[in-house]
């Protein structure tokens, strides 16, 4: 018996590990796919940091680059070795995920294996390694650029904005300033009669006339003005908020920097929210509602007005939105005045990703100024185009000095949107061509985020650094969005909102609020 | 076999625990060698995967830096655990937890129970194999669909439980945003898609009851009810308690995706738990030590618990899982 029991014990431990095995190796082959590029890198980058004899042009330079991929599957190498043969470069590029990106940067600075050219994935993997970044980890380039001359093209407010201590460590990738606004239903604004809105009354009514005139015509009520959803930055509110003169999160008040929601401008924006919604001109559930199941309000004809998101995506909305109503017609807008009369629009600190060169991949000077002059190529139109739109005649064509995508939008996905996202700086700067657009509402988009530019306001604290707002900060300003949704569904009154704000205070906010101060008297 | 019946049987001897010499146990081993061979990837995989991670532990008594490594951050003692015991919110979003998980156990827990039961009566193979995968298939849908669905269903703005309540005459509930409905339809949710799924287990423990207990009962004019309460309960005791245990090692552990789907500024006092808790204050702003010594309180917590219970079950003469 003893036997057989052993025996029965055995195979069924047997059992149970093979099967957990099988789980962990499915996991494990999952994981080493993913990891796999990194994995050889960690010993490539070991063989290519053999120091090389520095000035020889002829030998192409070996560069690591590790980047986030936005699409399913990593790029072909068609892009890549075009712009190896026009840089004189071995370019080995891994790419990792976006979702899991923030994963594959800790854990590959915590074994010290970052290769020689390290993309961050936004703004907040940024703020969590500025602390690397003080400490030493990362060459400071900003010494350097001058003996670039294209490099030394790219906007010095947006380096300022990157600056670490006062001190330039990164390239940035670009993007507008303020591409926020409206994209409305200019069909249903025809049909009632109504001007784009001009000051935020004017909106508010046209929010009204959507919701109560019957604007698709089938004799229901059943449509809405404004779509929002569960986001308060880039959602309906903040753009609404800049509208009515809120600060772009920090401003001067008295003489010392004060947080938006210390401002009357941030109730107000909240009054006319509160109305929008007791009036029910917007989705009752927006505090709840998801971008997915905004954008499908908005792109079924249920809704009439698209707030706070770029003004650059009527193109995807207006695709979706003519499959259900074929002769809708869409428009954006961004010019709304405040009650006093005065036009504002909230801007981002104009990139929205950095790169960093690790010391630990990065043996010498002699190196750094390799790859920076790699990154010179980058900002030259012939590179930027190439890894922007591709290949010319096979991924884009030029019309009117123009670029023209391809309608094969998988290809671009393929084979082009992996280096899309890596490319410095902006037209402006690297010479690459805008973009050819044909929808009347997006030509009046482009128009319209340079005309945001010229009443943007800024963070003033974009390039200032708080210790307490790194650590907890994002915990902190979560009691600030609870408080302005409950303000908004009436379950807080101004007492209730302000008592909130007391809290924000007493648990870090005072301290995040004096550190500012300190570091913008500097 | 042949050892064991050619022991003498008047000497009650225990199981032999130590062989007489090496050589013997070696002959042992080397006899099921092949058994020892198919074993080495399952232990290995315990080690890797469940055993070395625990040396991660140590970063919740440190101020955890990346580039520092273990060897090279800061100790800082039980900070980090101080940090989270003195949270103003800390008394709420654990009462959240248990209350949450005290609701899957009440509610949840009997519903598979309940439900294998009845597809066990029903007659005819095609209906019970049709019936079951019916309630299988929930399970396979991702809870961002699950929430999504009843975003569709219950939202304010034309959501057709709404409509109907309109319809009736009712005023519209805010489902989504009321701090009354958050638990309600999280448990809605857990049942919809968990109950089909929970009855694989009783399904198969049931289908192991011996056919003759029931042609006997049923002799002794047993009727259905009857064979369910004094044969298929009994019988399935076993089972009901091994995942009631397991279900209890889970209870700080709800499952981070599906409460914070359906987490908003409006139900937060409700909806808040510890796994949402770590992430947004852990995270999403990259404090590891923070979040780990979070996680390594609620592995406590369970093992607590799991072994409290499993304490019980013996003592009331039920078979512990281990």
């Amino acid at each position: 018996m003893t036997k057989k029991s052993f025996t029965l014990l055995l195979s069924s431990l047997l059992t149970l590990s093979m099967l957990s095995a099988c789980g962990g190796n499915n996991n494990n082959n999952e994981a080493a796919a993913t990891k796999d590029p990194g994995a050889s890198t960690g010993t490539n980058t070991a063989a290519t940091t053999e120091p090389a004899p520095a000035p020889e042009p002829e030998k192409p330079t070996e560069i690591k680059i590790m980047l986030p991929l936005n699409t399913t599957d990593t790029p072909p190498d068609t892009i890549k070795t075009e712009v190896e043969k026009l840089t004189n470069t071995k370019l080995t590029y891994q790419f990792f995920p976006a979702d899991t990106y923030e994963e594959k940067l800790n854990s590959s600075f915590a074994t010290g294996s970052l290769p020689q050219v390290t993309y961050l994935k936004n703004q907040t993997t940024f703020l969590q390694m500025k602390e690397a970044i003080k400490d030493g980890q990362f060459w400071e380039i900003g010494p350097y650029l001058s003996e670039f001359p294209n490099l030394n093209k790219l906007k010095p407010e947006i380096l300022n904005n990157t600056k670490v201590d006062g001190k330039l460590y990164t390239l940035y990738i670009g993007r507008p300033l303020a591409r926020q606004g409206i994209i409305y239903r200019k069909d249903w604004a025809d049909k009632l009669g109504l001007a784009a809105p001009a000051n935020t009354e004017e909106l508010f009514a046209m929010a009204k006339a959507f919701t109560e005139q019957d604007p698709d015509g089938n004799g229901k009520k059943d449509t809405i003005g404004v779509v929002d959803r569960n986001e308060l930055v880039y959602g309906a509110f903040k753009t609404v908020s800049s509208w009515f003169g809120t600060p772009n999160n920090w401003a001067e008040k008295d003489g010392q920097l004060a947080p938006e929601f210390t401002f009357p401008q941030y109730i107000d924006t909240m009054d006319f929210f509160k109305k929008l919604r007791d009036g029910g001109y917007m989705n009752q559930d927006f505090a709840a509602t998801s971008k997915t199941d905004a954008v499908n309000m908005f792109t079924s004809g249920k809704a009439g007005l698209y707030i706070g998101g770029s003004m650059q995506d009527i193109d995807t909305l207006n695709k979706d939105l003519i499959k259900n109503v074929p002769d809708a017609v869409l428009d954006t807008h961004s010019m709304v005045a405040g009650p006093d009369g005065k036009f504002a629009q909230w801007m981002i600190p104009g990139y929205n990703n950095v790169v960093l060169f690790p010391k630990s991949a990065v043996k010498d000077e002699a190196e750094l100024k390799k790859i920076l002059k790699f990154f010179d190529y980058m900002m030259t139109p012939e590179v930027s185009n190439l890894m922007y739109w591709g290949i010319e005649g096979t991924h884009y064509t030029v019309e009117g000095g123009k670029a023209k995508a391809t309608d094969n939008k998988e290809l671009i996905e393929r084979e082009v949107k992996g280096f899309k996202d890596s490319v410095i700086g902006e037209y402006e700067t690297n010479g690459m061509y805008q973009s050819l657009n044909v929808l009347p509402g997006r030509i009046h988009a482009e128009e319209l985020v340079l005309e945001n530019v010229k009443v943007g306001v800024a963070d003033p604290t974009a390039a200032l650094d708080s210790a307490t707002y790194t650590a907890k900060g994002v915990e902190l300003q979560q009691i600030i969005t609870d408080a302005t949704y409950k303000y908004m569904y009436g379950q807080l009154d101004k007492a209730g909102f302000e008592k909130e704000v007391e809290n924000w205070k007493s648990r870090g906010g005072a301290q995040i609020i004096e550190e500012y101060n300190a570091a913008y008297k500097k | 076999m042949q050892e064991v019946t050619a022991r003498p049987r008047t000497a009650p001897e225990p199981k032999p625990k130590r062989y007489k010499s090496s050589s013997e146990l070696k002959k042992r081993l080397w006899r099921n060698k092949l058994l020892y061979v198919m074993l080495i990837p399952g232990v290995l995989y315990f080690i890797i995967f469940k055993y070395l991670p625990m040396y991660g532990l140590i970063i919740s008594f440190q101020d955890y830096k990346p580039y520092q490594g273990i060897t090279g951050s800061e100790w800082v003692g039980m900070k980090h655990f101080s940090r989270l015991f003195t949270e103003p919110d800390f008394l709420n979003i654990l009462g959240n937890t248990l209350i949450l998980f005290g609701m899957n156990i009440l509610i949840y827990f009997p519903i598979p129970i309940i439900l294998a039961l009845m597809l066990n009566e029903l007659r005819g193979t095609f209906f019970k194999r049709f019936f079951q995968t019916l309630v299988y298939v929930p399970h396979f849908m991702s809870w961002v669909i699950v929430v999504s669905i009843s975003f569709v269903m219950v939202t304010m703005d034309g959501g057709i439980i709404n409509e109907l309540l309109a319809y009736f005459g009712f005023s519209k509930i805010n489902f989504l945003l009321s701090p009354g409905w958050f638990r309600p339809m999280y448990i809605i949710q857990v049942i919809w898609r968990e109950a089909g799924w929970g009855t694989i287990i009783y399904l198969a423990s049931i289908a192991a009851i011996d056919p003759g207990l029931y042609e006997a009962s049923r002799m002794d004019g047993a009727g259905r009810l009857r064979q369910v309460w004094h044969i298929t309960l009994p019988a399935i005791r076993g089972v009901i308690i091994t995942l009631f245990i397991l279900k209890i090692g889970s209870v700080l552990d709800l499952g981070f995706e599906h409460v914070y789907l359906l987490l908003n500024s409006m139900n937060r006092e409700v909806a808040e738990i510890i796994d949402t808790y770590v992430y947004t204050a852990g995270l999403r702003q990259g404090q590891f030590s923070y979040s780990t010594a979070i996680g390594f309180f609620k592995s406590i917590v369970g093992l607590i618990m799991v072994m409290t219970v499993n304490k019980v079950s013996k003592k009331i003469g039920e078979e512990g899982v281990y």
